[in-house]
C-alpha cells in the first residue's frame, strides 16, 4: 500500500512536469531577434548595460530618431513593410552550456531570424555552433577571441576588432607617430601576464611587429599578482625597448608602473594593452605616476567631440538608464543596427536571406558611433575588416583620445617626460 | 533505509520498465530542442549525482572536489580528438581509467581526514586542478578546445540539428548509474559502505578494510563522473577549464543528491528532475528580465524543500506513504 501511493504521486509529478513544457506558441507578426547575454552572474551588470544598449537601438529602429544612424529616420524595417522588430533576451549566466541551450530554444520555440551575443568569448562559442547547426545567423558585436573567426563558420559575423586588429593599430599608431612628431621608434618589448589575455596578446604583437618592421627585442612573462616586478623590468630595462608594451590586470598594472619609477625606467612610451592599465584603480592609486600611459580602448566618450552623433545618443541613453554608454554598450548597440540593417536589406526574414545580406553588407563609417572606418566581412572569417580599436592617453586625471588622429581629442604626448622632469 | 530495489516485488519491475518506456518514449512526444534539452540535463546531473551518491551517499564521504573528474572526463574525450585524431568514446574510456586513478591518488592521503576536513581537502584539490588546467598549454590552457564540427557521426559521436542521439546516450548514462547502483546497494561492498558511513571505526574493528573500501567508491564515483564529463564535452563542443572545473558543478551534484534523498537509489533522480527544471524555468520565465529574481525564486525553493523535509524530496513519499 505504502509503495502505491508513492508510485501514484511520482507519477502525478511526472504528468505536472510534462504539462509545464507544453510551451505557448510564439506570434510572428513582428521581426524577432534573440539577444543572449550573462543578465545575472559575475558579469551580470555588464549583462544589464549591453541589454539597455540593445532596448535603445529596437528603439530608434522601430521608431523615429533624427540621427546617421541605419533605419533610425524610418519607422520599423521599411523593405519589410514596415514591420517592427523585436528583441528576445536570453539570459546565458556566462555558462557555455546555458548559452548553447539559449541559442537552440531562442530559434525552435521563439521563431528568431536572426541571434546576437553572447560577450564572453566561451559562450559566443557555444552559442554559435547551435546557429551555425541550425542555419541561423549569428552576430556577435562585442567577443575578442580570434578563435571565432578562424572557424570559418557560414553563419556567424563578428563587428568588433578583434585581439589581432588591436595588435596591429598599436604599430599602425606607432608608425603615425614617426611620420608626425618625427620620432624614432624601431623597437618594442612586452611584459605580460602569462595566462589566456596576456600570452594571446604576446603572439598578436609578436606576428604585427614583424610585419611592420619593428624589432621585438624582449617578451617577459610573469605570473599574476606577484609581490615584486624587479627582476622582470630590469630585463625589459636592458633589452632598451623604444616602446613598451604590457598586458596587466590592475594589481600587477599598478606594480609594474611603480617599479618601472622606481627603477628610473622611461622607454618613449607604455602602450599598454587595456585591463588594468584603464581601471580607476589604477588612476587613483598612482595619481601623478599613472601619467603619460597610453592604452588602447574600444570607445570613449570624448570621440564626440570629431563625432557629435556620439553626444546626442548618449544623451538619450543616459536620459533612459542613467549612466553614460562605454566601449561595450557602444559595441552591442552597433552590432544590432547592424544586424537589424542586413534583415531590412535582405527584405525577407529568411534566415537564408539574411547570412547572404550579411555577406554583402556594408556600413559607412560616418553612420555608426564607433571610431571605425566602418563595416564589412571578411569574405572566409566573416570578420568586420574596416573596425579598428583607438589610443587613449592619461593625461591630468583624465583619459583622452589621441588615435587614430582624426579623431583625436587632445595631442599626443611623446615621448613621456622623465620622471625626474615631472 | 529500505532502497526500492531491495524489494524486488514484480510490482517494481513492471513500474521500473513503465518510467523507462516513458523516458524512450518522450522525445517523440516533446520533439522541440528545449524539452529535448532539458531532459537531457536531467539525465546528466541525475547520473552526475547518482555518482556522487557511491561516494557520498553510500559511503558517507562528503566529496566536494567531484568537477575534478568531470573536467578530467570533459578534457579526455575533447582533447583525444583535437591532439590524436581518436573517437571521443575512446577517450571517454581513458577519462574514466584516469579519473579513478586520479580519485585514488587523493583519496590515498585525504581519505586519513574525517567529516568535514574530508570535504574541505576535496574542495581545495578541486582548485588546484582547475588551476593547473589553466596553465597547460598542451590541452588549450586558459583558451579551452575546440572540438571541430563534423557532419552527424557515431564515431566523433556529433549531430547537428538532431538531439536524438544525445538523448538517448544520456539516458543510458543514467541508466548505467542507476543499475550500479543498484547493483551496489545489494552487494557485500555496498553493506561495507554503509557500515563504514554508520561509524568507520566499528566498521573496522569488524573487520571491514575501510581505506580500501573507501577508495574503491572514490573510485567509482569518479570513474562514472568522468563518462558523464565526456558526453558533456560532445553535447557543447567547447570546453574551458571555467566550465568544466567549476566549484559550483561539485556542489550542484551534492545538493541534487541531498535534496532527492541522499544515500537512496531514486534520491539522485528526484533530486535532478525537481532541482534542474526548477531552474531552466525560473531563468527562461524571469531571467530574461536580469533582475536575479530567477536565481532567488531558485535558492527559496531550495531553502523551502530542506526545511520542510530533511530527508529530500523522497522523504515526501515515504511519510505520506507511511501515514
Amino acid at each position: 500500500m505504502k509503495r502505491r501511493f508513492a508510485n501514484v504521486s511520482g507519477m502525478a509529478m511526472a504528468v505536472a512536469l510534462t504539462a509545464l513544457l507544453a510551451m505557448p506558441a510564439a506570434a510572428v507578426d513582428k521581426v524577432r531577434i534573440g539577444a543572449i547575454y550573462p543578465l545575472t552572474g559575475p558579469a551580470g551588470s555588464t549583462g544589464a548595460e549591453l541589454k539597455d544598449a540593445i532596448t535603445l537601438a529596437a528603439d530608434i529602429v522601430n521608431g523615429k530618431y533624427d540621427l546617421d544612424l541605419p533605419l533610425a529616420r524610418t519607422q520599423g524595417l521599411p523593405n519589410l513593410k514596415g514591420a517592427q522588430v523585436e528583441v528576445i533576451f536570453g539570459d546565458h549566466q556566462g555558462k557555455p552550456d546555458v548559452g548553447q541551450a539559449e541559442a537552440e530554444r531562442m530559434i525552435t520555440t521563439e521563431k528568431v531570424v536572426a541571434l546576437m551575443g553572447a560577450y564572453h568569448s566561451s559562450v559566443t562559442t557555444t552559442a554559435s555552433i547551435a546557429a551555425e547547426r541550425h542555419k541561423v545567423p549569428f552576430l556577435n558585436p562585442e567577443s575578442t577571441d580570434p578563435k571565432l573567426t578562424e572557424r570559418g563558420f557560414r553563419y556567424f559575423f563578428r563587428t568588433t576588432p578583434f585581439d589581432d586588429q588591436f595588435a596591429e593599430n598599436f604599430f599602425q599608431f606607432l608608425n603615425d607617430v614617426k611620420k608626425q612628431k618625427g620620432a624614432k621608434i624601431s623597437s618594442v618589448a612586452t611584459v605580460y601576464e602569462n595566462t589566456n589575455f596576456g600570452t594571446g596578446v604576446n603572439n598578436a604583437i609578436r606576428k604585427n611587429a614583424a610585419k611592420y618592421g619593428y624589432r621585438l627585442v624582449a617578451d617577459v612573462a610573469y605570473a599574476e599578482k606577484g609581490t615584486s616586478a624587479i627582476a622582470e623590468v630590469q630585463k625589459v630595462k636592458a633589452a632598451a625597448p623604444d616602446v613598451v608594451m604590457p598586458a596587466s590586470y590592475t594589481a600587477d598594472a599598478i606594480l609594474y608602473m611603480k617599479t618601472f619609477k622606481d627603477l628610473n625606467y622611461a622607454p618613449q612610451a607604455i602602450l599598454a594593452m587595456d585591463a588594468g592599465y584603464i581601471s580607476d584603480e589604477f588612476k587613483k592609486t598612482l595619481g601623478k605616476d599613472g601619467e603619460y600611459v597610453l592604452s588602447r580602448e574600444v570607445w570613449a566618450l570624448d570621440l564626440a567631440k570629431k563625432k557629435p552623433m556620439i553626444a546626442k545618443v548618449n544623451e538619450i541613453y543616459k536620459k533612459r538608464f542613467g549612466r553614460d554608454m562605454n566601449g561595450n554598450s557602444a559595441r552591442s548597440f552597433t552590432g544590432f543596427l547592424v544586424l537589424a540593417d542586413a534583415i531590412n536589406r535582405a527584405g525577407s526574414t529568411d534566415p537564408e536571406k539574411i547570412r547572404e545580406a550579411l555577406e554583402k553588407y556594408t556600413l559607412g563609417g560616418n553612420m555608426m558611433i564607433m571610431p571605425w572606418d566602418g563595416v564589412a566581412f571578411d569574405p572566409k572569417t566573416h570578420q568586420n575588416t574596416k573596425g579598428r580599436g583607438i589610443i587613449v592617453q592619461l593625461v591630468s586625471g583624465e583619459w583622452y583620445t589621441v588615435w587614430p588622429f582624426d579623431l583625436a581629442s587632445r595631442d599626443v604626448v611623446w615621448p613621456m617626460p622623465a620622471w625626474g622632469k615631472r | 533505509m529500505a532502497s526500492g530495489v531491495a524489494a524486488g516485488s514484480g510490482f517494481l519491475y513492471a513500474r521500473n520498465g513503465a518510467l523507462l518506456a516513458a523516458a524512450l518514449a518522450y522525445p517523440f512526444l516533446f520533439r522541440q530542442s528545449f524539452p529535448q534539452d532539458l531532459a537531457i540535463k536531467i539525465f546528466l546531473f541525475g547520473g552526475l549525482a547518482s555518482a556522487w551518491n557511491v561516494l557520498g551517499g553510500f559511503a558517507g564521504q562528503v566529496s566536494l572536489g567531484n568537477a575534478i573528474f568531470f573536467g578530467v572526463g570533459a578534457y579526455a574525450a575533447a582533447v583525444v580528438q583535437t591532439q590524436w585524431g581518436w573517437t571521443p568514446w575512446a577517450g571517454m574510456l581513458l577519462g574514466m581509467a584516469a579519473s579513478a586513478g586520479i580519485g585514488a591518488l587523493i583519496g590515498y592521503p585525504c581519505f586519513r581526514l574525517k567529516g568535514h576536513y574530508f570535504a574541505m581537502a576535496t574542495l581545495a584539490i578541486g582548485e588546484v586542478i582547475s588551476t593547473l588546467f589553466m596553465n597547460w598549454q598542451w590541452v588549450g590552457g586558459a583558451v579551452g578546445v575546440y572540438i571541430p564540427l563534423r557532419d552527424d557521426t557515431w564515431k566523433y559521436f556529433q549531430f547537428g540539428t538532431t538531439k536524438l542521439p544525445y538523448y538517448y546516450v544520456m539516458l543510458a548514462f543514467l541508466v548505467s548509474a542507476l543499475l550500479l547502483s543498484a547493483a551496489l546497494l545489494r552487494s557485500r561492498m555496498g553493506y561495507y559502505f554503509r557500515a563504514i558511513r554508520e561509524d568507520q571505526d566499528a566498521a573496522r574493528s569488524l573487520g571491514v578494510p575501510a581505506r580500501r573500501y573507501k577508495l574503491a567508491a572514490m573510485g567509482i564515483s569518479a570513474a562514472l563522473t568522468s563518462a558523464g564529463g565526456s558526453l558533456y564535452a560532445q553535447y557543447v563542443l567547447f570546453i574551458d577549464p571555467h566550465s568544466v572545473f567549476p566549484m559550483m558543478l561539485s556542489i550542484q551534484v551534492v545538493l541534487i543528491a541531498i535534496l532527492g534523498g541522499v544515500g537512496t537509489l531514486w534520491g539522485p533522480v528526484v533530486g535532478a528532475m525537481v532541482l534542474i527544471p526548477l531552474s531552466e524555468f525560473t531563468r527562461i520565465y524571469i531571467g530574461g528580465t536580469g533582475s536575479g529574481l530567477d536565481l532567488i525564486a531558485y535558492g527559496l525553493l531550495i531553502i523551502v524543500i530542506s526545511v520542510i523535509q530533511p530527508r529530500g524530496v523522497l522523504g515526501f513519499f515515504r511519510k505520506a506513504g507511511a501515514a
